[in-house]
């Protein structure tokens, strides 16, 4: 058993890598890309939207320029517990301070002499009761680094385009070069031989001088500000295991760019919304689908299986959606029942109240927070829950009924047992398997959240947020949200395989 | 089998987790409930402080009270008047303006039915995602923080025209480099500090333009900004690089922060809090951390934002209590909510409209129901492809009277009547209808088939082959690909509306739905022949190079049309670096002339904001900036309804 498992957990890893990769390609793949999110406020265009250059910075600031096997790698190195390199700090706060990174060469090296790469020789602050004034200096040079950094991106980006400009000046063959997106990637104009008479040639040269002095900059206050960063304002993070390079951290699951919050967070707060919903609905679903399937499954052919194989089917049909605008527009209508609240989680009063009901001293009755939540779920769950019968109280059946043929159960028939005994010592038990592996389905489902369900009831989960991270291409989301559910998927597949050995004594893994 | 785990055990160990759960969750509950009043506490030691204040500065009488005598009117300037005493801050030979300290447009407190008090809910349509100035980038998170920080300036609900906010005097260079502000001495944050002109130079200097807070946003509208120059402790000083009227703008019109409150946080913390919002508004936000400490107390997503009347309010202070903003994503479930009773204010879809306008005659007696065209009524529209379509392709569009011909074979009214429920205005160029860089003489051109055909006819269009398509003398069919973002069944009657009434005239249509994120990339390659989308506005002018200018044909430009007009090029340089308001305001009407004329897109609709509000509340006037929430108050002569 342990050395099943033991292999069962080592072929998880590249599992889980092969998934994130593939998630991750599609990602890269896909038409589109962030500068949709960027446009758009309240649905239409913003006038003064300086998009592109929201762009050139969000595209550095996230790396999102690299190419997409380097993002990807950067992606693992951050959510892997082991990291190589140089080791973050941590500040007061408890926040990650990493190096100031690396600045790209300035480009075109091959038309216009780039400056050397400058040597700064810079003491920083240090020693002892000097802390305060360390920390301030370095967080002075840390601003002066993303300044100057900023400032050398938009100038790179002005070279772009006025090299895009120079080309099509310089007319075919060189235009065909160009971008399809209208920009020029120097690297296709290795072979360009500059022409000083065209129109663009004193643009251009003023452009790529202005990104040069810009990069010197750059890379100068950069260097200032590792120098500082290496002399540690703040204490180091993690724990070494080799000096200088290998050490152990947290996961990192990034930043997400379209809210400009930590993943963890957004998943921290949405996670436990959804997980309440499903929890409330899962054990509804299974305590009715499966005692009814039992029954269904005894007495086969009466008028409960009937009844009950064509109401679940009837729920079954019924389109998630059509449900929850008719649970909206006449249970919770107040023109029409009004017995539910339309959306939301709690009443706007709910944090001032007691947890439990009671009646208070005028003999009014309180609700409470417990009853106030239970109320607002109620037509999210009831949503959730009617489809799954039909499917789980089908299997129930129809897993019994092929036992209730089996000799063993003839036999045990015959012999005398009394007949529930039959049904659920020999039987049901016996019935079990196909239930386990559509059981240990549910625990990715209850990460995921159900998308058309907190859209309609307006539930701040798991649902909502990942359509709104595909919408706006917000990678870091996606990707924290497949790797968590593949985990959980994985492990509930080895759970699953667990169970079968438990529930069937033939099953065994030695 | 008897010691095996059974069915029952399984239940009892379930129990046994639900009570202990539940005794947990009331542990929370219960600590929740313990903050709450704790808050309350402290806010009642507040109150009783600002009493004791109150009391001292009766004592003192009004010994301290300022000797500037501050014009009533908001209007007008006063020019020459530098050299007296009190204007000591201002630069000599300068006009200088002065302003009233912020009023209400319409005074509410005549009104029948005031009182003091009062919660208002408005029903968002989505949840902002961060409250914090700057960094939040939705429309739902500036509706927000509109109400609790305020600007140098902002624009008269009735005139449009931008008046002091915090300001109580400024100067415009007339050349356009350089703006000076006083502000008004008794402007207060919500926590009783003074607004300085130190934190003015704190929220453009080391807040916006620290690269290290991530407002790119507003860090690259304000590439002009050089400098803010503190003067004295109420004058500040912008320099600007280059003239242009924008200046004014950036100016007046971003709020101001506090520097002794935002400076507390580390950059990295005030990028990722979710409501850190402080101002000298009307409203404050409910729960305010008051330092790194406390960071867990800021409102968070997913709950209601709560805004409270800003009880040291420096100017005239609101009637209601409370501002509510919940959010509800369903178009239905927003409806019923209202009717309910959980929100006070809606925006109601144009069929909801008029459906509910229709069918009950009832509604309007307990409920407002508001539809108006004002300053943020941003407009649709068909572009037209005049340039080379991604570099390579010419379309027939780049002949003037062809465009000209396509807007006229479009039956605008009808479509407006048909696809939007006869919500909404003929759009007649670039400028709002409100605005008044719109000139009211030019109108939209008419639905005009016949004329439509003879301009097609004069550039070279006829059918010659008797097939009921146009071709040209080279015997080229005309026909188009029209490209929508495939969002939602507008957009798809919308396009079936414009096949249909093209074919009619012989044009051959084909239509492309795509993602909208695929769109902006098709937006930026200039790959298409027609496409429909719709700018937004949120002033009464706004700068028209980035989308009018030749230059801005090039990438990173929204002239994605790629129309290049030299007259239009000469009016945007010239209305850009006119500081003169009046005169700028022509220059612009006469670019809204040739642009009308041009026709480089066929303007479609003008979107009118539409609004349910609950009748318990008065003084709801519509402005042509919008609603003004904080001149509302609940109407005491209305019982409230009993709770659930």
């Amino acid at each position: 058993m342990v050395n099943f498992l033991l292999r069962r957990l080592l072929f998880m890893v590249p599992t889980v890598l092969g998934i994130t990769f593939m998630v991750f390609m599609l990602l890269a793949l896909a038409p589109g890309g962030i500068g949709a999110g960027l446009a758009v406020q309240g649905g239409q265009m913003s006038d003064t939207s300086k998009v592109a250059q929201m762009q050139a910075y969000l595209e550095d600031r996230y790396g999102l320029n690299d190419p997409v096997v380097v993002q990807y790698l950067r992606w693992l190195g951050r959510i892997s517990p082991v990291k190589f390199g140089e080791r973050d700090l941590r500040n007061a706060s408890g926040d990650r301070v990493s190096a100031p990174r690396e600045i790209k060469q300035p480009e075109m090296a091959w038309l216009f002499t780039p400056p050397d790469a400058p040597t700064v020789v810079f003491t920083p602050v240090s020693g002892e009761g000097q802390q305060e004034q360390q920390i301030e200096e370095f967080k002075k040079l840390q601003r002066d680094a993303e300044g100057a950094r900023r400032a050398y991106i938009g100038s790179a980006r002005l070279f772009k385009d006025t090299l895009a400009d120079y080309v099509r000046e310089a007319g075919a063959p060189w235009t065909d070069r160009l971008e399809p997106k209208g920009g020029a990637e120097p690297e296709n104009f290795r072979d360009l031989k500059l022409d000083p008479a065209n129109a663009k040639f004193g643009a251009l040269h003023q452009a790529a001088d202005d990104m040069h002095k810009k990069w010197s900059l750059a890379e100068e206050a950069r260097q200032r500000a590792y120098i500082a960063f290496k002399a540690q304002p703040y204490p180091l993070s993690g724990y070494g295991v080799i000096p200088g390079a290998v050490y152990l951290d947290s996961p990192d699951l990034g930043v997400a760019f379209s809210k400009n919050r930590p993943v963890w967070d957004l998943i921290s707060a949405a996670l436990p919304v959804t997980l309440l919903i499903n929890l409330i609905a899962f054990p509804i679903s299974y305590l009715v689908a499966v005692p009814t399937g039992i029954l269904a499954a005894t007495r086969r052919g009466g008028w409960f299986d009937v009844l009950s194989g064509v109401m679940y089917l009837s729920l079954y049909s019924i389109p998630t959606v059509l449900a929850g605008v008719f649970a909206i527009g006449f249970l919770a209508n107040k023109q029409y029942l009004g017995l539910f609240p339309v959306s939301g989680l709690h009443d706007s009063a709910a944090s001032t109240y007691t947890f439990l009901p009671y009646w208070d001293d005028a003999g009014t009755w309180r609700e409470g927070w417990l009853l106030d939540l239970l109320w607002h779920v109620a037509l999210p769950v009831l949503c959730l829950v009617y489809a799954s019968f039909a499917v789980l109280s089908k299997q129930t059946r129809a897993a019994m009924l092929e036992n209730f043929n089996a000799d063993y159960v003839r036999t045990a028939k015959a012999k005398g047992v009394p007949r529930n005994d039959v049904v659920m010592r020999h039987v049901f038990r016996n019935s079990l398997l196909p239930l386990i592996t559509m059981f240990v389905g549910i625990f990715p489902a209850m990460l995921a959240g159900s998308v058309v369900i907190e859209r309609i009831f307006t539930i701040p989960g798991m649902g909502s947020l990942i359509i709104e991270a595909i919408d706006l291409r917000d990678r870091e989301i996606i990707l924290a949200n497949t790797f968590m559910i593949a985990c959980v998927n994985l492990f509930a597949l080895l759970l699953a395989d667990i169970l079968y050995a438990v529930a069937d004594p033939r099953v065994s893994y030695e | 089998m008897n010691n095996r785990f059974g069915l029952k055990d399984f239940f009892q160990i379930v129990l046994l987790l639900a009570v202990l759960l539940t005794v947990w969750l009331s542990m929370v509950q219960k600590t929740r409930v313990e903050l709450d009043v704790k808050t309350a506490i402290g806010k009642l030691d507040e109150l009783e402080k600002q009493a004791a204040q109150l009391q001292r500065k009766m004592e003192q009488g009004f010994a301290e009270r300022p000797t500037v005598v501050v014009q009533q009117g908001g209007g007008g300037g006063s020019a020459g008047a530098a050299g007296m005493a009190n204007d000591a801050w201002a630069r000599p030979g300068v006009k200088i303006e002065r302003w009233a300290p912020p009023h209400s447009a319409t005074d509410p407190t005549t009104q029948e039915g005031y009182s003091i008090g009062g919660e208002f809910v408005e029903i968002f349509e989505a949840q902002p995602a961060k409250l914090v100035p700057y960094i939040s980038s939705d429309v739902y998170g500036t509706r927000v923080i509109d109400r609790v920080c305020e600007s140098l300036g902002s624009f008269d609900p009735k005139t449009l025209k931008l008046e002091g906010q915090l300001a109580e005097a400024w100067q415009v260079d007339p050349d356009g480099l350089w703006i000076r502000a006083r502000i008004n001495p008794k402007a207060r944050f919500s926590d009783g500090t003074p607004v300085t002109a130190e934190d003015v130079r704190w929220t453009y200097m080391d807040y916006i333009m620290n690269p290290l807070i991530e407002a790119e946003r507003s860090r690259s509208t304000m590439d002009n900004l050089k400098e803010v120059k503190v003067i004295d402790d109420q004058t500040v000083e912008f320099v600007f690089k280059d003239a242009l009227f924008t200046n004014v703008l950036t100016a007046f019109g971003n709020p101001i922060l506090p520097k002794h409150f935002f400076a507390k946080f580390e950059p990295g913390q005030i990028n990722q809090a979710t409501g850190l919002i402080m101002g000298s508004g009307p409203f404050r936000i409910a729960n305010l951390p008051q330092g790194p400490d406390n960071l867990d107390v800021q409102w968070t997503p997913g709950q209601d934002v709560v805004l409270e009347r800003n009880e040291s309010y420096w100017a005239e202070k609101p009637a209601l209590d409370k501002l509510r903003f919940k959010s509800i994503k369903d178009d239905l479930g927003r409806l019923v909510a209202f009717r309910n009773g959980e929100g006070s204010m809606i925006l109601p879809t144009s069929p909801q409209f008029n459906k509910v306008l229709r069918d009950e005659p009832e509604f309007v007696k307990t409920n407002y129901a508001l539809k108006w065209v004002n300053m943020r009524c941003g407009y649709s529209f068909i572009a037209w492809q005049t340039g080379l379509r991604s570099g390579k392709t010419a379309t027939p569009f780049s002949d003037r009277r062809v465009r000209r011909a396509m807007t006229m074979l479009l039956d605008r009214d009808k479509m407006i009547r048909d696809i939007w429920d006869g919500i909404g205005i003929v759009a007649k160029g670039p400028m709002n209808p409100e605005s008044p860089a719109s000139d009211p003489s030019v109108k939209p051109l008419p639905f005009d088939p016949e004329q439509a055909k003879a301009l097609l006819a004069e550039a070279g269009w006829k059918d010659r082959d008797g097939d009921g398509i146009l071709e040209n003398d080279k015997g080229d069919k005309f026909k188009f690909e029209y490209t929508y973002a495939s969002s939602g069944e507008i957009a798809e009657r919308l396009a079936r509306f414009v096949k249909d009434s093209y074919e009619k005239a012989g044009i051959m249509v084909s239509t492309r739905p795509v993602d909208w994120s695929r769109y902006q990339e098709l937006l930026k390659l200039r790959d298409f022949d027609a496409i429909t989308m719709g700018w937004g506005a949120n002033a009464p002018e706004s700068d028209p190079r980035q989308i009018w200018h030749s230059e801005s044909t090039r990438e990173g430009g929204d002239n994605f049309v790629q129309w290049k007009n030299s007259e239009a090029d000469r009016l945007i340089e010239k209305g850009r670096r006119t500081m003169d308001e009046a005169e700028r305001m022509q220059v612009w009407r006469e670019l809204e002339a040739v642009i009308a004329d041009e026709q480089p897109y066929t303007f479609v609709r003008v979107s009118p904001w539409l609004r349910f509000v609950k009748r318990d509340f008065g003084n709801v006037q519509t402005y042509r900036t919008g609603l003004e929430p904080q001149e509302f108050f609940k109407i005491s002569a209305v019982p409230t309804p009993a709770g659930n």
